[in-house]
């Protein structure tokens, strides 16, 4: 055989082994026999760029709990495994994603661990494969209570931006009354999740404080690296306090440029998304007493259970749960009960299963936490705000929520915004 | 010529054959949910090099017409409940509509300022979506889905039936710009691409081939965001972006400018790459950024382009 022979032929079996690959890649995508096989749980997110901490943290929550389930000898023998991939951000590519984990991977189970405008994009796929999916992200608040854009094997396990509003500003009105705080400001991200909490808090702050004065409001963008000019435009406002939804990243560069301009000094902080230990910890130099909501401390609620679970996500991944870990381990207590249940992965009968289920969680206002069946999205979750300290347990006191006046205000809302 | 045009039509009718029998051998939802991506970004990225590539504009705005496919499809089907062909025919028309006017600011300017200026009318439409929210649902998308009523017994939520509607529209498209390229115009739109000057003299109103070239790519750009609504059952602002022409041009340039084939070719390979990288590795964009490179430095021609030249240069060699 000659060098140009051998060669030829080497190129040949390549191509081949390339052909065959994509071809098994494209066309037989997943071929087990049925008992054997793990129950495939689909998770599209987001794991690069800016925000690939949602992804990250949500995944390992995930995994904690497929562990704990299979240690548990699975369902029948089939243990549950992870299938988690990169939407980059993008909604296309998170309904892409998700399609494929279905119909390539043979993921039986969709947690949609996508922020809103990923979450929104599962949604349409899940409306057609129909399939089970949990929402664990997501906050907006219409992607559960609006009957046209409900889909039947659809829930979310998030917290949601209506209930946050309620309380935020029942807590702030309540601060503002005790210390005549009159005066106030915005600064919330320029996109839909940052419009739509804004003017949430802003109508119920309205409502349940009316002697406030708006004196101005400051939209940076997404991922803004700058904040030099939102902050000369609060100082020159001179506000007695400031909103924000600001979150992560941003709100940690927001927090450490608006150090330097010695902000806080003058004005009182409310930023609902800073009690969190990867904001906390990031912040080089976290002021005392800035109001947030309560996103995940192991300190809230206090029970062992909680504070055990925050710890061994510490011990197994060398930093502290988020809000999006919380939000994904309540999805994977109310998906594994389920699967108990009806024995089955088939998406209507997991549907019907969940929908007004309760379960014991460490996340509950009072240890449990329920699947509300007519929008098919939790409440009774830990809820509450408090005021940060610059070392752990960051925040020691946190007011929670008062549920019967969250559900009351809510079911208003719904009306007034013929969801209901 | 007209012998010409049977083979083609014989050619295409043995290619839609063949797509229609591909599930056979894939049998998996995977191959078709890949087949209708692939249709999209297949006439979306030809009609680009139908610019790029035929005419020697290079737009960087070309994701206008994509995203204004998906949107006025997509709004028109769930706002205004009109049948399938009706909102394909009309988002055709408005796409025509826009091209017209956009081409006829644009294609006055030349090289990088033709590019900008496109580039600008994209964003527009990028920031007109971004703001309009109560009609465009803003940054997250049309939501509550695309209806897909059934028309002519064929029923587009059915996967079977929206893989062979994406493929029909894919030959059928494809078809149409084949023969454009190789008609009395498109011999005209390679000429001015050459020497507009030189065609100038001959007597061709340059400005007025370069429009229709723009018009006719404006057109096709937005039925591959259609079929991408269709696909996804809603539009999202991503389809304006800029990104959107980004990743055709790098389909042209990894499948091949100079061979009409080369972005379909271009598309098969990006898709496939996002598919597969995306699977093994959370730095796609880092894996990307390697193989255009490699393909910048080694595969200026791209690979459809390569693979020809070298068929002809080993024929030439026998010969």
């Amino acid at each position: 055989m000659t060098d140009t022979q051998r060669t030829r032929r080497n190129r040949r079996g390549f191509i081949k082994a390339a052909g065959a690959l994509t071809a098994s890649g494209l066309a037989f995508p997943y071929v087990a026999r049925a008992q054997d096989k793990p129950i495939r749980i689909g998770v599209p997110t987001i794991l690069s760029g800016r925000v690939a901490q949602l992804g990250i943290s949500s995944r390992n929550a995930l995994q904690i709990e497929v562990d704990k389930f299979n240690a548990a000898g699975g369902l029948n023998g089939r243990k549950l495994e992870i299938i988690a991939r990169d939407s980059k951000g993008k909604p296309d590519e998170a309904a892409n994603n998700t399609r494929q984990l279905i119909n390539g991977d043979g993921c039986e189970i969709i947690i949609s661990a996508e922020s809103s405008a990923g979450a929104f994009a599962v949604q349409e796929v899940i409306r057609e494969l129909k399939v089970l999916c949990i929402h664990t992200n997501s906050e907006t608040s219409s992607l559960s209570a609006d009957p046209k854009i409900r889909v039947p094997t659809a829930f979310r396990t998030a917290r949601q931006g209506i209930h946050d509003a309620i309380v935020s500003a029942a807590y702030a009105g309540n601060v503002a009354k005790a210390k005549g705080l009159k005066t106030w400001m915005t600064c919330s991200p320029d996109y839909a999740y940052g419009r739509d909490n804004t003017s949430l808090f802003l109508e119920y702050m309205k409502r349940f404080h009316p002697e406030i004065e708006m004196v101005g409001e400051a939209w940076p963008k997404l991922f803004q690296a700058d904040y030099t000019e939102n902050i000369t435009k609060i100082l020159q406002a001179k506000p007695q306090a400031l909103y924000s939804c600001l979150w992560a990243g941003d709100l940690v560069s927001f927090l450490d440029q608006s150090g330097i301009y010695n902000l806080f000094a003058q004005t009182t902080l409310f930023a609902i998304n800073m009690a969190d230990y990867t904001t906390l910890t990031a912040v080089k130099n976290l002021p005392a007493g800035i109001h947030s909501s309560s996103r995940y401390l192991k300190t809230f609620p206090a029970v062992p259970e909680n504070a055990a679970w925050g710890d061994a996500y510490k011990a197994k991944f060398g930093d502290y749960p988020t809000n999006w870990s919380w939000e994904n381990s309540l999805a994977m207590t109310f998906l594994t009960t389920a699967l108990r249940k009806v024995n089955s992965t088939d998406g209507a009968k997991l549907a019907d299963a969940i929908r007004g289920m309760k379960v014991k969680s460490p996340f509950g206002a009072d240890g449990t936490v329920t699947m509300r069946a007519e929008d098919q999205t939790t409440i009774g979750y830990a809820i509450g705000w408090g005021t940060t300290i610059s070392k752990e347990p960051y925040v020691p006191s946190v007011t929670p929520g008062d549920w019967k006046s969250i559900l009351e205000h809510e079911a208003e809302w719904k009306k007034k915004m013929g969801f209901a | 010529m007209r012998s010409t045009v049977w083979l083609d039509i014989v050619i295409a009718a043995a290619a839609m054959a063949v797509l229609l029998l591909l599930p056979l051998v894939f049998p998996g939802k995977a191959f078709s949910d890949f087949m209708i991506r692939l249709s999209a970004f297949a006439i979306f990225a030809t009609s680009l090099n139908l610019l790029v590539g035929y005419t020697g504009l290079v737009s960087f705005g070309h994701g206008l017409f994509y995203g204004l496919g998906a949107y006025s499809f997509a709004l028109m089907m769930q706002k205004l409940g009109t049948s399938i062909p009706v909102a394909f025919i009309a988002t055709v028309g408005v796409s025509a509509a826009v091209a017209t006017v956009v081409g006829a600011i644009c294609i006055r300017l030349k090289e990088i300022y033709f590019s900008f200026l496109t580039l600008a009318f994209q964003m527009l439409l990028h920031s007109v979506i971004i703001a309009w929210t109560p009609l465009t649902g803003g940054d997250q998308g049309l939501t509550g889905g695309v209806p897909r009523p059934p028309f002519l017994g064929i029923r587009l939520d059915d996967p079977q039936h929206l893989y062979i509607f994406c493929s029909a529209v894919l030959v059928v498209s494809l078809y149409i710009m084949w023969h454009l390229v190789r008609s009395p115009f498109g011999y005209t739109m390679r000429m001015i691409r050459d020497n507009p000057r030189r065609a100038e003299f001959l007597g061709v109103r340059v400005w007025r081939v370069r429009l229709l070239a723009f018009v006719v790519a404006g057109v096709f750009g937005s039925i591959g965001g259609l079929l991408m609504s269709l696909f996804v059952s809603s539009a999202y602002p991503d389809f304006a972006y800029w990104t959107v022409s980004g990743e055709a041009v790098f389909m042209i340039l990894m499948g091949g400018i100079s061979v009409f084939f080369g972005p379909l070719v271009g598309a098969v390979m990006l898709l496939l790459l996002n598919d597969v990288v995306t699977r093994v590795t959370e730095h796609y964009s880092l894996m990307l950024g390697i193989i255009i490179l490699c393909f910048a430095l080694g595969l200026r021609k791209g690979l459809l382009g390569f693979v020809l030249w070298a068929w002809e240069r080993r024929r030439a060699g026998a010969q």
